[in-house]
């Protein structure tokens, strides 16, 4: 091995992110083919555009219910901005726009990530109560309904288009930051740099795992 | 045919027979179900997935006291902007050849967003078939010269069909000859209904009857402006990922961020 591997996340921590995001990609590309008359193709796998509709509301449930446990699994490290070392970050842009030997430090999960985190929470939870009754629209009755299907659709334009920047940034934007998903670790090298203060705190109270693959 | 139709209700000729309702079951084969008595000879109490027209039956009296019912005939109004066919995400409403509102059913998902939309409170969802219903004014007899069974069954001639400007001729002549309050409802708003009514009393009177039935503004909110928007912003994002990546370029470690600098070993 070239670099130290550590160990980021837990076995628990990816099943969810999976099962959020299978669910949330499904639900993208089915509604797609609902919203859309031109892409009513798409449900051609599942049956025609009943079948499409009918994966949309089951993985509607599997997102829901993943949705709540990445919350409360990731709200107190990513939820909730610290200032003003976030603040910092936020005015570097994390270094994202223009070169920097040294980006702001910030804990487990910087500014931008905090910001993904709190917009899918969020839109996701917008998208499960707007689509709730979308299931029983009699509940709420026409005019209500009606700012329902708007905010179904709002939901979706934010998600989609944050799923391709998270989509990006997680893979090919910050080389060796995708295992953190897949096996679970990551680089030390890309840790000191996507996550230096975290590091150093790891190292300062002994918890820094280092995975222990053929030394 | 080809022309454009409009079925006039006049509900001044209406003696409550209700023979279009039965017509319009037995023509579009639709069964009967176990009704409930509230008060009223309005039977059943609402339209519903199996009734797609239903007879009003109100008792109205006026500023003098003077009792007098009011029979209305509910329906689909078939209007020229419909909200239902904007709606409808599966093509399953559609406007026909006669500029009416006809029905696909087998491709129906019976997602409800029509139900929402109709401003007259309209479609009915089917539990068992999960699709939604409503009157078609009867489209397969049109196709054949025929008129539609309620107008067909109507005693009175308070139902009749035909070319859109000779029947409202015909409604305005009528409101003219009647005189008071008495006035022509459909051919105003979204687009023109093809289902006009002579109502001899002010729309407000009227029981679940629209006053001012629109378009809702939300859907062209979500339809013309975030439906594209979602494309749009997923393909801006796509796109500025593309360039951040061979302009920007991708986060690398600093030569720091090794253990061992001077080898630089890893990336």
């Amino acid at each position: 091995m070239k670099n130290k591997m550590v160990v980021v996340t837990s076995g628990y921590e990816r099943f969810v992110h999976w099962a959020l995001a299978i669910s949330c990609l499904t639900l993208c590309y089915t509604g797609l083919g609902i919203l859309f008359k031109e892409l009513n193709f798409l449900g051609v796998i599942f049956g025609g555009l009943k079948g499409l509709v009918t994966v949309h509301d089951f993985m509607a449930v599997i997102f829901a219910i993943s949705l709540v446990l990445a919350i409360a699994m990731w709200w107190k490290e990513a939820g909730i901005f610290v200032f003003p070392e976030d603040w910092e970050w936020i005015k570097a842009a994390g270094g994202y726009l223009w070169h920097l030997d040294h980006v702001p430090e910030t804990g487990k999960y910087n500014p931008g990530q905090k910001a993904f985190f709190l917009t899918v929470a969020l839109c996701g939870l917008l998208m499960v109560v707007t689509g709730f009754f979308m299931w029983y629209p009699e509940k709420l009755g026409g005019d209500l309904m009606d700012w329902v299907y708007v905010l179904h659709v709002l939901g979706f334009v934010v998600i989609f288009a944050f799923f391709f920047v998270h989509l990006y940034l997680g893979t090919i934007g910050n080389p060796g930051s995708v295992s953190a998903m897949i096996s679970g670790k990551m680089e030390l090298p890309v840790l000191r740099m996507l996550h230096p203060k975290w590091v150093k705190e790891m190292e300062h109270e002994g918890k820094l795992m280092i995975a222990n693959d053929k030394k | 045919m080809g022309n454009e139709l409009v079925k006039l209700i006049d509900t001044t000729l209406c003696t409550a027979c209700r023979g279009c309702q039965v017509a319009c079951k037995q023509w579009n084969e639709m069964p009967g179900l176990r009704t409930k008595q509230t008060g009223t000879y309005q039977n059943p109490p609402d339209l519903q997935w199996n009734t797609w027209t239903l007879i009003r039956f109100q008792e109205y009296e006026d500023k003098d006291k003077n009792f007098t019912w009011i029979f209305r005939k509910d329906g689909c109004m078939h209007c020229t902007e419909a909200s239902c066919v904007k709606v409808c995400p599966s093509g399953s409403l559609y406007y026909t050849d006669i500029k009416t509102v006809g029905v696909h059913h087998e491709k129906c998902i019976g997602c409800k967003e029509c139900i929402s939309a109709c401003p007259f409170d309209i479609p009915r969802y089917n539990k068992e078939t999960e699709k939604v219903t409503k009157c078609d004014l009867c489209y397969s007899r049109i196709k054949e010269n025929l008129p539609p069974a309620c107008v067909k069954s109507c005693p009175t001639g308070a139902l009749t069909i035909g070319p859109k400007d000779e029947m409202i001729k015909k409604a305005y002549a009528r409101v003219e000859k009647l005189g008071g309050d008495a006035n022509v409802y459909g051919d105003k708003f979204v687009g023109g209904t093809h289902v006009i009514y002579v109502l001899q009393f002010k729309p407000e009177v009227y029981d679940e009857l629209a006053k001012d039935p629109k378009v809702p503004q939300t859907i062209a909110l979500w339809k013309s402006i975030l439906k594209p928007l979602s494309l749009l912003g997923a393909g801006g994002v796509i796109g500025g990922s593309i360039l951040h990546y061979f302009i920007h370029g991708p986060h690398k470690p600093h030569p720091e961020h090794y253990d061992e600098p001077k080898k630089q070993g890893g990336a």
